[in-house]
């Protein structure tokens, strides 16, 4: 019922049966959007970061990692599978509900209204960033840049800033999305064990956020802590 | 003892749906204990702008008076809430009226939130029973789990939870938190319980409980204090529920 | 077994369980309403509804309940109906468990009983503080699974304006306006039942809720129905003052244990936290000790009235009292009683567990209604039914609290069954009815529509509805003298007679409030004048009608049901004897017993 529909004072027509609603797919697409961002696409992320992870140990070993996952059978058909179609279906469906939202945070500016205006626009720039990286990262370079490659885009102050808000919205949508997926399933319902969720969900989005930015650094500063592991 | 004071009134009056909106203010005197309503009878008492034109009386819904029947709904200052109990005191002034902008607009603060109620017809929202005749008492039910339902009982179809819901607009068709409400309550109930999978099904249909993106201004926004977030994440997991075990077995 | 239409006019308690019994039985409903039903006036009873249950051990019974409701209505009841009702109780508080209503519960999972004014025992169950609403919405659910099902249709925002009579003045339909588009139609069908409930408007602040006007039940007097015990006006005890309208405070909160008091010394202006016990005046206990704070309403109502105006005890000089629930405690107050304290909070901004509430007296309802036979709702006219507190027939002088809620249900449940009964049994029914006798009542009905359009003068609707409510109030409620009331019948007359110049400010159709508001002001304007001429007639003290001249029970003389017919603008008066055969009336008073 839109706001556009005009009210008028006709009889109402007979009696008539009304029958229950039935489930439309809009449920199934909703909840395969839902579960997209946690498997696989949460699970990638997390993968992703660890590999990356390994700038902060050595030059070597992330090149090593790098060059061990280009190398996995089956590739084409796992990325597709895996990374590409989940990706492609969460975002643009995503901007789909998007779409049937409006916003009101002019007049309703509580916390979790925020929340959800962020969630849109933090996943508009994620989509955006990612789309760059994997373009630049798999397609462009065919996934073969090492370290210094990735050193050296990084040290241009654009891409460096790119980096830093495409991190920071992963961060924020991933785990907003965790606590979205908590109240979407049912897992948290009551008020407070919702609160919990949203420490939880909050803190995870944190570590990913500082984790990501520590990789950015170790690029930028070739900083590399856990060096000593290597030796 | 104080003079006079006046409160400024400013109502965005709109003929029928097809006319423009268009302001209009209107100066009241102040006695204690005022209410928007009490205004609103004052300005059909004496219809004059604060800038001395004639005009009509403002059309309204009101009921109890008391925030039980849930009638009085508009947009008071920006916000979705009942007029009864919007106490001119607690105002900032001028005090901004507007109609409910998610449901077709009848005539000025008069909204048609007929849908509700088809919703809650759509999502079988009572407990069936046999009949009127005389079969013995219902189900026992345990204090604290009718402390529970009494809250969602107290719902008073206002349509706030509407009003303030970003995924309630003309590009969407969620039913709003309200109708999954019922839906909640109508599964807790022993007999109700007995058809929860109907009831199940449906709110997975058009507007359903997929709809439902968290910006949880419903809960800040129904005059009753519902546990709306509650009672949409528990439905949530009741439908999930229900989908996965449907699929599996039905 | 054909199916007949039966059209319902209101869907408070009464109307809706009226739509259930009919859909029930196979036929079809046609239900009006001013309001969406579920945001009828029934929402706002708080307290609870009556059944001898006796699950507290407490011995009580169906009998006894209906001996409370007799006495308590100072025996101005016809009583085998009454009687009919107290027995139905039980099974009609089961139904609604079955339906879902969110009872209170003990420990044991079955129904929790308070206690209410007018008797010793715990028969009043309830739903929080807010158990009209709950009932309501559980009747209208069961509507709705019958309009989901193509049995029912609703006509909301559609207000009643008469019934269509035939030639030899049988009911054949209603004709009713749409408030949105203004347009007048009539609908017809066989059997029509009246629920449109209270009159409180005519008493302007009152603690019914807006559409409460009596406009149906004073349109259907001036066709020709009768009206009976319309002197019979309920004051309730504690209320708070409002400037739109007076909100009730429940006598369930003294059920609960609230007490009531004034400080001993009059202008003692200190804050009432502050006053020792030994300085308050607990009036109610100490007059009545058997009931204390638990008398019938009028027997409160006045007791405060003494207090404030003879003794000149009321807080600040005012006509008002304390109500204090401060002693007792929180938790309990917030599950049984969460939802009356509420509204002294949001409406007057203390928190009642804290502050001593101060409450005042204000009209609550009418016992008086449409006359209804003594057998199963029906009027005088034939095809016209009425159920719920628009008919006068179970309450008497006075009515007990939580009694209301079981009355409209058991009115209701009468009135379905015998509404298609009677459809069934006529000869010639509406169909065949000529299409000229609904044009004839349309047209009628747009004519007044159109004389109020088009009138000239300077008087505005709401002027007039305040000064009728404010005549009323002063003259018509808790103390009534002859000469007052007679003041106020010419007050009344003359008001009628500005009506004619009322000049609206909105003269165009659609959504024109003013327009509905002003129709109906002409009819609360007769039911007004019907209230104090048959309150002028009756020389006597009894339940709710106290006149000081006449301070007591007169049954010889009034031991009468007033029964008024109207008669072009003037009102002709019977008084039918009152059938006593159950129990003998007996001298009423609350002090011993
Ligand atoms: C504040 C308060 C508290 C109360 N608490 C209690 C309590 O605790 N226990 C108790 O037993 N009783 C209580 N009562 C009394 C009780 O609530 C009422 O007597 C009862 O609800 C009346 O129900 P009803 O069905 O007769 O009418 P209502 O509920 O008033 O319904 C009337 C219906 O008629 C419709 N209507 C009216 N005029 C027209 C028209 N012209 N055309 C079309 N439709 C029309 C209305 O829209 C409405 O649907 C209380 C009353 C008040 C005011
Ligand atoms: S859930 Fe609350 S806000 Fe929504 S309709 Fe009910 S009472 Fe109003
Ligand atoms: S008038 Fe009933 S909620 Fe405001």
């Amino acid at each position: 019922m839109s706001a556009k529909t005009v009210a008028t004072a006709e009889i109402p027509p007979e009696a008539a049966v009304v029958p229950a609603a039935v489930p439309d797919r809009s449920y199934f697409w909703d909840k395969i959007h839902s579960l997209t961002g946690i498997i696989p696409i949460g699970a990638f992320l997390v993968e992703h970061f660890w590999s990356n992870s390994y700038a902060l140990v050595s030059a070597d070993l992330y090149n090593r990692q790098s060059s061990d996952l280009q190398t996995i059978p089956w590739r084409v058909p796992v990325e597709a599978l895996l990374i590409w179609i989940p990706l492609l279906y969460h975002g643009f469906y995503g901007i789909y509900i998007w779409s049937r939202g409006k916003a009101n945070i002019s007049r309703y500016s509580y916390g979790a209204n925020w929340m959800y205006v962020m969630q849109r626009w933090t996943g508009l720039v994620a989509f955006v960033f990612i789309g760059w990286h994997v373009y630049v990262e798999r397609f462009l370079t065919q996934g073969r840049s090492n370290y210094f490659d990735v050193a050296a885009t990084l040290s241009h102050p654009l891409y460096l800033s790119f980096y830093v808000i495409g991190i920071l919205a992963v961060s924020f949508h991933f785990g907003n999305g965790l606590w979205q997926f908590s109240n979407k399933w049912g897992l948290a319902v009551g008020a407070h064990a919702q609160r919990k969720a949203a420490w939880v969900a909050g803190a995870i989005g944190v570590l990913f956020a500082v984790v990501g930015l520590l990789i950015v650094c170790a690029f930028v500063f070739h900083w590399q802590p856990f060096q000593f592991y290597a030796q | 003892m104080a003079e006079a004071k006046t409160i400024l009134v400013r109502v965005k009056r709109q003929a029928g749906p097809q006319d423009t909106p268009q302001w209009e203010e209107f100066s009241i005197r102040w006695r204690p204990n005022m209410n928007v309503i009490a205004c609103l009878i004052d300005i059909a008492e004496n219809p004059v702008t604060s800038d001395g034109r004639k005009t009509t009386p403002v059309s309204y819904e009101a009921n109890c008076l008391e925030e039980v029947c849930g009638a009085c709904a508009m947009v008071i200052n920006g916000h979705s809430r009942q007029a009864c109990s919007a106490l001119v005191d607690h105002l900032e002034q001028p005090i901004r009226l507007e109609p409910m902008s998610k449901f077709p607009l009848v005539r000025d603060l008069v909204v048609d939130r007929q849908r509700m109620f088809n919703d809650a017809k759509r999502m079988r929202c009572w407990v069936p029973i046999d009949g009127t005749y005389a079969i013995g008492p219902g189900p026992r039910i345990a204090p604290e789990r009718q402390e529970v339902a009494y809250a969602l009982s107290r719902c008073i179809f206002c349509g706030n939870c509407l009003e303030v819901c970003p995924k309630v607009n003309e590009h969407g068709d969620f039913v709003g938190a309200a109708i999954v409400n019922q839906v909640r309550l109508f599964n807790m109930h022993p007999t109700g319980a007995m058809h929860a999978h109907e009831r199940l099904r449906a709110v997975r249909g058009p507007g359903g409980i997929q709809e439902c993106d968290n910006a949880q201004n419903c809960v800040k926004a129904c005059p009753k204090g519902i546990p709306l977030t509650e009672s949409n994440n528990d439905v949530n997991r009741q439908a999930l529920l229900d989908s996965i075990l449907g699929w599996m077995f039905h | 077994m054909s199916s007949t239409k039966v059209i319902l006019i209101g869907g408070g308690l009464a109307g809706l369980m009226a739509a259930i019994r009919v859909a029930e039985l196979g036929h079809s409903v046609d239900l009006f309403s001013v309001v969406p039903v579920r945001r009828s006036h029934s929402v706002c009873a708080q307290g609870g509804i009556n059944a001898a249950k006796n699950l507290k051990g407490e011995g009580d019974s169906t009998w006894q309940h209906f001996d409370d409701t007799v006495y308590g209505g100072d025996f101005l009841q016809n009583q085998p109906l009454v009687k009919g009702m107290c027995e139905a109780a039980p099974g009609i508080i089961d139904l609604l468990d079955r339906m879902g209503v969110t009872f209170n519960r003990t420990p044991e999972g079955l129904l929790d009983f308070r206690r209410f004014g007018g008797t010793l025992y715990h028969r009043t169950a309830f739903a929080g503080a807010t158990t009209g609403q709950q009932l309501l919405y559980a009747l209208d659910e069961q509507v709705r699974r019958f309009e989901s099902e193509g049995k029912v249709r609703k006509l909301e925002s559609w207000m009643f304006l008469s019934a269509v009579l035939d030639d030899a003045g049988v009911c054949r339909g209603v004709s009713a306006v749409s408030l949105r588009s203004g347009e007048v139609r009539t609908f017809p069908s066989d059997a029509v039942i009246v629920a449109t409930g209270g009159i409180g408007a005519i008493f302007r602040q009152s603690t019914n809720s807006v559409a409460c006007t009596g406009s149906a039940q004073s349109a259907l007097f001036q066709q020709g129905v009768h009206y009976a015990n319309p002197e019979m006006i309920q004051v309730h005890p504690t209320a708070i003052p409002g400037e739109d309208k007076c909100r009730l405070i429940s006598e369930s909160v003294r059920g609960e244990g609230g007490r009531v008091w004034v400080p001993k010394a009059a202008g003692d202006g200190r804050d009432p936290r502050t006053i020792p016990d030994a300085e308050r005046f607990y009036f109610l206990e100490e007059w009545y000790p058997k009931y204390g704070n638990l008398v019938p309403r009028d027997v409160a109502t006045r007791a405060i009235h003494k207090v404030v105006y003879e003794l000149g005890l009321g807080i600040d000089g005012k006509n008002m009292v304390y109500l204090d629930v401060t002693h007792l405690p929180r938790e309990m107050l917030t599950r049984k009683l969460g939802g009356v304290l509420e509204i002294y909070e949001k409406f007057v901004g203390l928190d009642p567990r804290d502050h001593p509430m101060k409450v005042f007296p204000a009209q609550h309802y009418t016992m008086g209604g449409i006359w209804v036979n003594n057998e199963n709702q029906a009027t005088n006219v034939p095809g016209i039914f009425a159920a719920g507190e628009c008919e006068y027939q179970y309450h008497g002088a006075n009515r007990l609290g939580a009694n209301s809620l079981l009355s409209c249900l058991y009115g209701g449940m009468l009135a379905g069954p015998a509404a298609v009964k009677y459809a069934q049994s006529i000869a010639k029914s509406a169909e065949s009815v000529s299409s000229a006798v609904y044009e004839r009542e349309q047209k009628r009905q747009e004519e007044i529509y159109d004389r109020l359009r088009s009138q000239q003068g300077e008087e505005n609707p709401i002027s007039l509805w305040k000064e009728m409510g404010e005549t009323m109030t002063q003259h018509a409620t808790v103390i009534r003298y002859n000469k007052d009331l007679q003041a106020a019948d010419a007050k009344l007359a003359e008001l009628q007679d500005r009506y004619h110049r009322i000049n609206l400010a909105d003269t165009g159709r659609w959504g024109n409030q003013s327009l509905h508001f002003t129709r109906e002001l002409g009819n609360m304007l007769v039911l007004a004048r019907l209230i104090v001429q048959a309150a002028a007639l009756r020389d006597e003290s009894r339940g709710a009608h106290y006149k000081p001249d006449f301070p007591d029970r007169d049954d010889e003389h009034w031991l009468r049901t007033t029964r008024a017919e109207y008669d072009n603008g003037s009102f002709k008066f019977q008084f039918d004897p009152v059938d006593t055969s159950l129990i003998p009336p007996r001298k009423r008073s609350y002090t011993s017993s």
